[in-house]
């Protein structure tokens, strides 16, 4: 077999693993979306049907019917919005600093960072309500936003530090040396190249963000002003009957937006291209 | 370029804050001029119309005063609650579950409502058990809301080709009975009467039929009563029942999978639960599907029912109380109570009950200890994990009920 | 020297420079605080007081009642007292340790494994399976538990259905959730599925990082793939692996949504406790906040220590840079 026909098969070969990978990977949100089109007698019945035959669009419109549904996604997105881009800039300012400088409180600020990211937060529900009440900010998307910021902010300090690390320092003194202050070094150089980690730190921030349950259950008590997944909850909060049809064609709708975000960023992360930096 | 999508960006999360800030609402206390209701979310689901027409008949007694009616989920509700204890803005009417009211009555959470106790409709016909659950130290601090009782939903078709032609009048015949149908649906899996193993709520009426308890108070110290004989006969006349004929899991509940759903499948000829499992039994037996009473050990007696329900009580840190009690007086109203019946509900006084099979059921009911711990036990899985080990043999019942008698008095009695 | 007016502008040039150096270097050393101050004031602002509760409240007899008060009784450290002489606490840690150790290790193979092979597949496959991982990463942890358990339900589970129709066994109506070692393997899965996604989608994008002049190079040197695995790629990516491997330490550690939802509330009991649900249920279910508090502090420190070996290794490796 000629060099090219085998490099071939065995190119083919790894798609064909990819294949298999993704199919086992996206089983259960293939079945989730499944379920959404089903009718009920189907989703209950003893045995499984893969594709409904008579598929039905009776349980995306009961969900989107329920009481405040665009409300809440509006809320979601604004919440989710604003605390990734706060974040993401917050968090790469002090990623430089630990990356690239040496100051005192350094290993402090290492701790605080890390120590953050292992409280339980269950311990802390009561307390942070009872301190956000004190503000006025209960029952207010910008008490969610602030909270969502404390936890998001320490990870993304973290992972943004961790890319900044594997940047070598010579790019930036050579452009230092070349004239540029220390803020055109930071745009011009780091910035491009923190690409993919920006990227990948943001939709990480997104989804967490997008997702969380706890504090916004509790600290959101209107329901004009909850998010998408406290809405979410509603379906499985009833002492009553679980509308399982429904609650997977909310789910769906719920996960709609986060595919949309990636969609939008993922070139960033160099699928498509024929990354610069690795073989494709 | 990239810096100024950068820019783009940020304007875009200071607006985005700006326009949450700006919300109405968003600083909003609580004033006079509104009181804020938890309701359960079945509320919002099942009678949403009862609650409008209550708010609007409060509305017109006090013009001007806004209500803000806001639903809650069964699993969290109570934390959030306890939230609202440590740093305010919580509701000035709660619904509670009559399980959960004394554990919060005891800590003082409640306010004192004694006084306007007559003021409400029917109040002298409270349903006993209800109103058990609302009364702590003597003090009332709650109002009954409405309640459910356990009923058996069954295949009138499969009861028509196995033969049957009257309904069970006691246990045993509906024992029989399991074994016609199960003669005539051979399917593997299939039951005659799906129960879930750890259903405590049926087991335990079976402990209350033969004259047993869970735990009783004697002088201020709880005592366990599982362990006495009555118990025990309780306890193996149901290991006897679910093994002739449930074929559910041993060591699951009753919501995982919901007994409507199996009954749905075709697997189950009937499911003992609430009365509004009817509506979610498939359509393909909906014309097939009736109910009637579960029947005790003795002909003409029912088997006693847990009559679950909940209760509406005002928190202690609300400062709209008598805002409050009114907008109770107005939920609670005979007109408002009749609404609920009508929905399938039992309503919460006894000159009130009619004669629908729920109701019929609730005859002859059981309630848990009014401990306030009791909470602790039920969390803790206690009664569950007896039957478990009970069905699958783990423990002889004696063993069992013993050691689950020893562990509630225990918990009960902890200061 | 006699001063010319030369050598006097020369001196004054030469002071005022050494003054623009010296606030130059005031500002240099200002920075790196001016940086991180925005980070530090948001957290101290919102967590301060929790903190401080929680600390509190450890050494308090603290209830509803108490909660309702909104005073304690102090009793100083009676709390940890009786959680270090729980028995139940001490199985729970070392169930936890080794659920932890089990999850973080195959993630991280796994999600090594998978973003190896996202750079070897071709384009369009490429794109296909990171879709797939970015649809498994964008469900809510709620809906994937909701989800997860309904394939694997004991009345009709299309796990059940599949594994049968395989002739793997007969999984008619197989409970998945019978015994606890049956249970924590469910919630693994369910973990790792739901961790692989980001795992393996950052590791990709640190493999972006490595030269490919430097693969290339060895490759045509006739290194092995391995080789250049360990000597190439693995020191350029090895920040981004200690990072994700204590951060997934840290979160499988305290994880609390999958198993409370999966094994459900009525199922859970001491002997399938894992840290997080055993804190909950210890203390906020039973309405014990002093013991909450207590247990917080202690699974806080533990969390610390099981992690302390890689997050010296990061700030270490942080340090040469």
């Amino acid at each position: 077999m000629s060099r090219r026909s085998r490099s071939r098969a065995r190119q083919t070969g790894w798609d064909i693993v990819g294949v298999i990978v993704f199919i086992v990977m996206v089983f259960p949100v293939f079945w989730m979306i499944s379920t959404a089109f089903k009718p009920d007698d189907e989703i209950v019945s003893l045995t499984p049907t893969w594709v409904s035959l008579h598929p039905t669009l009776a349980h995306f419109r009961d969900a989107i019917n329920r009481p405040y549904f665009w409300q809440d996604v509006r809320n979601s997105l604004i919440v989710v919005l604003a605390t990734v881009v706060i974040s993401i800039i917050l968090a790469f300012l002090a990623a430089v600093a630990l990356a690239r400088y040496r100051f005192r409180a350094r290993t402090l600020f290492i701790v605080l960072v890390i120590g953050i990211q292992m409280l339980p937060q269950a311990g802390l529900i009561i307390p942070l309500y009872v301190v956000l009440a004190r503000f006025h900010q209960v029952n207010a998307l910008t008490g969610l936003v602030v909270t969502y910021m404390t936890f998001v902010l320490p990870f993304c300090v973290w992972m943004l530090r961790g890319f900044l690390l594997g940047i070598p320092k010579d790019l930036e003194e050579a452009a230092m040396v070349d004239g540029s202050t220390r803020l055109g070094v930071f745009v011009k150089i780091l910035l491009p190249l923190m690409g993919p980690g920006l990227v990948a730190t943001s939709v990480f921030a997104f989804i967490t963000t997008w997702n969380e349950y706890i504090f916004a259950r509790v600290l959101l008590n209107d329901q004009s002003k909850q998010t998408v997944t406290v809405w979410l909850s509603y379906f499985l909060g009833t002492s009553r009957h679980t509308d399982w049809g429904a609650l997977m064609a909310a789910s769906t709708l719920t996960a709609i937006p986060v595919v949309i975000f990636f969609l939008i960023v993922q070139r960033r992360i160099a699928f498509g291209l024929t990354a610069g930096a690795v073989r494709g | 370029m990239k810096s100024r999508s950068i820019a783009a960006l940020c304007l875009v999360a200071v607006l985005a804050a700006v326009v949450a800030a700006s919300t109405p609402g968003a600083t909003k206390k609580a004033t006079a001029n509104s009181i804020t209701v938890w309701l359960q979310v079945d509320a919002q689901s099942g009678w949403p119309d009862v609650v409008a027409a209550a708010t609007k008949q409060f509305q017109s007694d006090h013009p001007g005063t806004s209500v803000n009616v806001q639903y809650q989920n069964w699993g969290d509700h109570l934390q959030k609650f306890d939230a609202t204890l440590a740093g305010g803005s919580g509701p000035d009417v709660i619904e509670m579950g009559n399980t959960e009211m004394t554990k919060y009555m005891a800590a003082g959470a409640f306010a004192d409502i004694s006084s306007a106790r007559a003021s409400f409709d029917n109040s002298a016909n409270w349903l006993k058990g209800l109103a058990a659950s609302a009364r702590y130290g003597g003090k009332t601090y709650g109002v009954p809301y409405y309640a459910g009782s356990r009923v058996v939903t069954y295949r009138s078709d499969l009861y028509k080709k196995a033969g049957i032609s009257k309904l069970p009048a006691t246990t045993a015949q509906y024992v029989a009975d399991a074994k016609k149908l199960a003669a005539k649906n051979g399917k593997k899996g299939f039951s005659p009467v799906y129960i879930a193993g750890t259903d405590w709520y049926v087991a335990m009426g079976f402990v209350f039929d033969y004259g047993g308890g869970i735990a009783t108070q004697i002088s201020g110290k709880w005592k366990g009563l599982l362990s006495s004989p009555q118990s025990i006969a309780g306890l193996t006349a149901y290991k006897n029942f679910f093994n002739s004929t449930s074929r559910a899991s041993k060591t699951t509940d009753e919501t995982h999978p919901n007994p409507y759903d199996v009954y749905a499948q075709g697997q189950a000829a009937s499911i003992v639960g609430p009365s509004w499992f009817s509506c979610c039994v498939g359509a393909k037996f909906k014309g097939s599907t009736a109910q009637f009473v579960m029947p005790g050990r003795l002909k003409g007696k029912a088997m006693p029912g847990f009559l679950g329900g909940s209760d509406l009580a005002v928190p202690a840190n609300s400062s709209n109380k008598a805002l409050a009690t009114d907008w109770m007086k107005d939920f609670t109203s005979t007109a408002s109570e009749k609404a609920l019946q009508a929905k399938g509900n039992i309503p919460n006084a006894t000159n009130l009950l009619g004669s629908s099979v729920n109701e019929r059921a609730a005859s002859r009911s059981w309630f848990v200890p009014t401990a306030k711990h009791w909470v602790d036990v039920e969390n803790g899985n206690v009664l569950r994990n007896m039957l478990a080990q009970i069905l699958s043999g783990k423990l002889t019942v004696k063993q069992a009920a013993a050691s689950a008698s020893d562990n509630i008095a225990s918990v009960l009695n902890q200061s | 020297m006699q001063e010319t007016p030369s050598t006097a502008i020369a001196a004054g040039t030469q002071a005022s420079r050494r003054r623009r150096r010296s606030r130059g270097r005031f500002l240099q050393a200002a920075t790196p605080y001016l940086l991180i101050a925005p980070v530090v004031i948001v957290i101290a602002v919102i967590l301060g007081y929790p903190l401080y509760w929680l600390g509190k409240l450890s050494t308090e007899r603290y209830g509803l009642f108490e909660l309702i008060q909104h005073a304690g009784t102090s009793i100083g450290l009676d709390n940890y007292r009786s959680v270090l002489h729980d028995e139940i606490f001490w199985r729970t840690l070392l169930r936890t340790v080794i659920f932890t150790a089990v999850i973080v290790g195959l993630t991280m193979t796994i999600g090594m494994a998978l973003a190896l092979l996202l750079v070897r597949v071709s384009r369009p496959v490429r794109l296909l399976l990171s879709s797939g991982l970015i649809l498994v990463w964008s469900m809510p942890v709620v809906v994937a538990v909701q989800v997860w358990y309904w394939m694997t339900n004991f009345q009709n589970g299309v796990v059940n259905h599949v594994l049968t129709q395989l002739h793997v066994g007969d999984y008619f109506q197989h409970d998945w959730y019978a015994t606890t070692f049956s249970q924590l393997g469910m919630v693994s899965l369910l973990i790792i599925w739901g961790a692989l996604p980001f795992v393996a989608i950052t590791l990709y994008a640190g493999l972006a990082q490595v030269p490919a002049d430097l693969v290339e190079a060895a490759e045509v040197d006739g290194a092995r793939p391995w080789r250049v695995f360990v000597d190439i790629t693995l020191p350029i990516i090895k920040p981004i692996l200690l990072i994700l491997t204590s951060l997934s330490i840290i979160w499988d550690f305290g994880v609390f949504t999958q198993p409370y939802l999966l094994i459900q509330q009525s199922k859970i009991h001491a002997g399938n406790y894992l840290m997080s649900i055993y804190l909950f249920e210890e203390g906020y279910f039973k309405s014990d906040f002093g013991r909450g508090a207590a247990i917080s502090v202690l699974m806080l420190a533990i969390v610390a220590i099981l992690s302390i070996v890689y997050v010296r290794r990061m700030v270490r490796i942080g340090n040469e840079a």
